[in-house]
């Protein structure tokens, strides 16, 4: 690790100034991408990597004039089965941080609008500036009768100009993320109703209620109480969790039964949702969880839930049982199922793709074929990264002519490798469990 | 409704009567009635009685700009916070207050400016008033400003910050006149990006500390 962190010291000063200023604002980048993409910096066989991560610096730059949506988009499609070079990766998983602040003048203005009153008269201590960002709204703490709360505001027009953001960020998505026009199409219908999901902060509290009282007999866990009385379409009032984001608690040397029991936590909220409730919180990010004492994980941020339809789970999660990559018939049926493959395809094509989505399925479905899967093997994270990179610079793929893969799968896959990276982060060894039906 | 016959009103409402007719004909008809005797005979009154109070339309929309700015600095001064404001937050302050309290008269506002107003150099005679005054409050925020160095002193070219704000205040309004968004969400956006971009302009910045050096350079060879 210390190593690692010294090649990354090496990469040219001009650009560790650039990622520092995005960092200071409170950027906790993945440490998987941040680790790998530091020592293919430093391979100089890698020249193509160096190409991407300038052509990214001017992308971002671009890309930073929109803000709010268009970032979350790109950010988004980064993370989808990491088809995408990593260079890009890094910066749109920092690019969620650097929206600028609402001055406080707004924000007492859109307490008066929903509320008729300014913060300090519905609060007993209101603090001035935000105390954290998010991609579409700050945090700002306060206090009530003793007890400490987080309200979280919404930048104004941002619901607004979600469909607009959205065509902006086509040309860039089109020529950057290898993705050909059909498929883009294919996803954008999904991201743009995830988004407006998540504009709607109404929305949001109940799905919070609704999902932390579903999961709230799994041990470890916490989950703030939302008020309803302070909150309304742009602001939520929750309760404020005390404690540490991963990379803060990671530095202060937890033990290895610390983090494993963090890590099944962890595991056990997203196996609940998934194979119980049938609807995720879709948004594993690092900022979204914090450590507090005695290693109970809190949970915040259920801007972004996505319900997953009967058939789609049944297709995508039989994919992951050991044997299945025996039985042809069975797969080829999952297969068209999932829109992996169809009619239209050739049959050089269907069995080229059946063969790359068999190896990525298998290697994605590694931590459930076994009782206990230890996510610090960094070997796993390398094998799916160097699968990723092969995909996103195969011809097959580029001049495919049709969208690979439900439009549901993009959350899925998202959460899930959001998933794997924490647990990774973590390094953690969890158990990792299974329904009954695919036991 | 001004038309029904008022018994025995006092000076302070026929000046009162005079505005609000006014803002009801133009949002009725949606434009300014056709001549001052027109609209004094809808008032029930001579035209010579009616120059008593105003003498002209344009005075008439004059003093409307006048109240409505009135207005927005009352109810800014009334929140408590807004003393402890540093002179961008009062100017951003400013702004939004100044947003909401012409929603209330956005159709008003429409029907006479929605043509008009084009280009922010040609300003029509009737917002003179609102802009010196505007311009003096503007001065304070200046001074305030400068006095917490949040803006810097700059030869020649502070002098006009005050006219550099009243250009923004113009854009607002512009924008805001033709901003579709729902809850004028964007105009919102728009205030806020224009003034941290004219606040950090007229704050000190690296040009400040090269025409420093550059100064030095000169001098000292």
């Amino acid at each position: 690790m210390a190593e690692k962190l010294k090649e990354q010291e090496s990469i040219p000063v001009s650009k560790v100034q650039r990622a520092a200023k995005f960092i200071s604002t409170g950027a906790k980048v993945g440490g998987n991408y941040v680790r790998h993409y530091a020592k293919k910096m430093v391979n100089p066989s890698l020249d193509k990597e160096s190409l991407h991560q300038s052509n990214a610096e001017d992308i971002y730059k671009s890309l930073s004039q929109l803000k709010g949506s268009a970032l979350k988009v790109a950010q988004m499609m980064s993370m989808d089965k990491n088809l995408l070079p990593r260079a890009y990766q890094d910066k749109f998983t920092m690019a969620q941080y650097s929206a600028p602040p609402l001055s406080y003048p707004l924000v007492v203005k859109t307490f008066q609008k929903y509320f008729g009153k300014g913060p300090e008269q519905l609060f007993n201590t209101f603090t001035r500036s935000a105390v954290n960002a998010a991609s579409i709204g700050q945090v700002h703490q306060a206090t009530l009768d003793g007890k400490k709360l987080a309200v979280k505001i919404q930048y104004p027009g941002v619901a607004d100009s979600v469909s607009s953001d959205l065509k902006l960020v086509r040309p860039f998505a089109l020529r950057l993320l290898n993705m050909n026009e059909k498929e883009l199409d294919h996803y954008m219908e999904e991201v743009e109703e995830r988004l407006l999901e998540e504009t709607d902060y109404l929305l949001e509290i109940e799905r919070s209620r609704e999902i932390s009282e579903a999961c709230s007999h799994i041990p470890n866990l916490n989950f703030p109480n939302y008020y309803d009385e302070f909150s309304s379409e742009r602001i939520i009032t929750m309760d404020w969790i005390q404690g540490q984001h991963i990379k803060e608690w990671l530095e202060t040397n937890p033990s290895q039964e610390s983090k494993n029991q963090v890590g099944q936590a962890l595991w056990d909220f997203y196996h609940h949702q998934v194979h119980n409730l049938k609807q995720v919180h879709a948004d594993p990010h690092p900022g979204n969880f914090i450590i507090q004492d005695k290693d109970v994980l809190g949970i915040i941020d259920f801007g972004c839930v996505k319900v997953i339809p009967e058939d789609f789970y049944k297709g995508y999660f039989s994919l992951i049982k050991k044997d299945l990559l025996i039985k042809e018939e069975e797969l080829n049926e999952i297969f068209y199922g999932l829109e992996f493959i169809s009619d239209q395809d050739t049959e050089e094509e269907k069995v080229y793709f059946k063969g790359v989505f068999k190896e990525m399925i298998s290697l994605l479905g590694k931590p459930f074929h076994a009782e206990r899967f230890d996510f610090a093997d960094d070997g796993f994270f390398e094998q799916i990264f160097e699968l990723g990179d092969r995909i996103s610079n195969d011809k097959m793929f580029k001049k495919s002519r049709q969208a690979r893969g439900s439009r549901h799968g993009l959350y899925i896959n998202r959460t899930y490798f959001g998933l794997y990276n924490l647990l990774n982060q973590l390094q953690a060894e969890v158990e990792t469990t299974k329904p009954d039906w695919l036991k | 409704m001004e038309t029904t016959a008022k018994k025995k009103t006092s000076k302070k409402d026929y000046r009162k009567l005079i505005l609000e007719s006014y803002q009801q004909h133009v949002l009725e008809f949606g434009k300014e009635p056709a001549s001052i005797f027109k609209f004094a005979k809808e008032l029930k009154m001579t035209e010579g009685e009616f120059y008593t109070w105003f003498t002209s339309f344009d005075a008439i929309k004059s003093e409307i700009w006048v109240q409505l700015f009135d207005e927005t600095v009352s109810q800014l001064e009334a929140q408590e916070v807004y003393k402890e404001y540093s002179a961008r937050e009062k100017f951003l302050g400013f702004l939004f207050t100044w947003i909401e309290v012409l929603k209330n008269n956005r159709s008003y506002l429409l029907s006479l400016y929605s043509e008009k107003l084009k280009s922010l150099t040609s300003l029509p005679t009737e917002l003179k008033e609102f802009r010196s005054k505007f311009k003096d409050y503007a001065g304070e925020i200046i001074l305030e400003g400068k006095e917490t160095q949040e803006i810097a002193n700059r030869p020649i070219l502070s002098d006009r910050y005050d006219e550099a704000l009243w250009v923004q205040v113009l854009f607002v309004f512009n924008y805001w006149l033709k901003d579709q968004s729902p809850g004028f969400e964007k105009t919102d956006a728009a205030i806020e990006k224009s003034v941290n971009l004219a606040f950090d302009l007229m704050g000190k910045s690296a040009l400040d500390s090269f025409l420093d050096f550059a100064k030095f350079l000169y001098q000292s060879k």
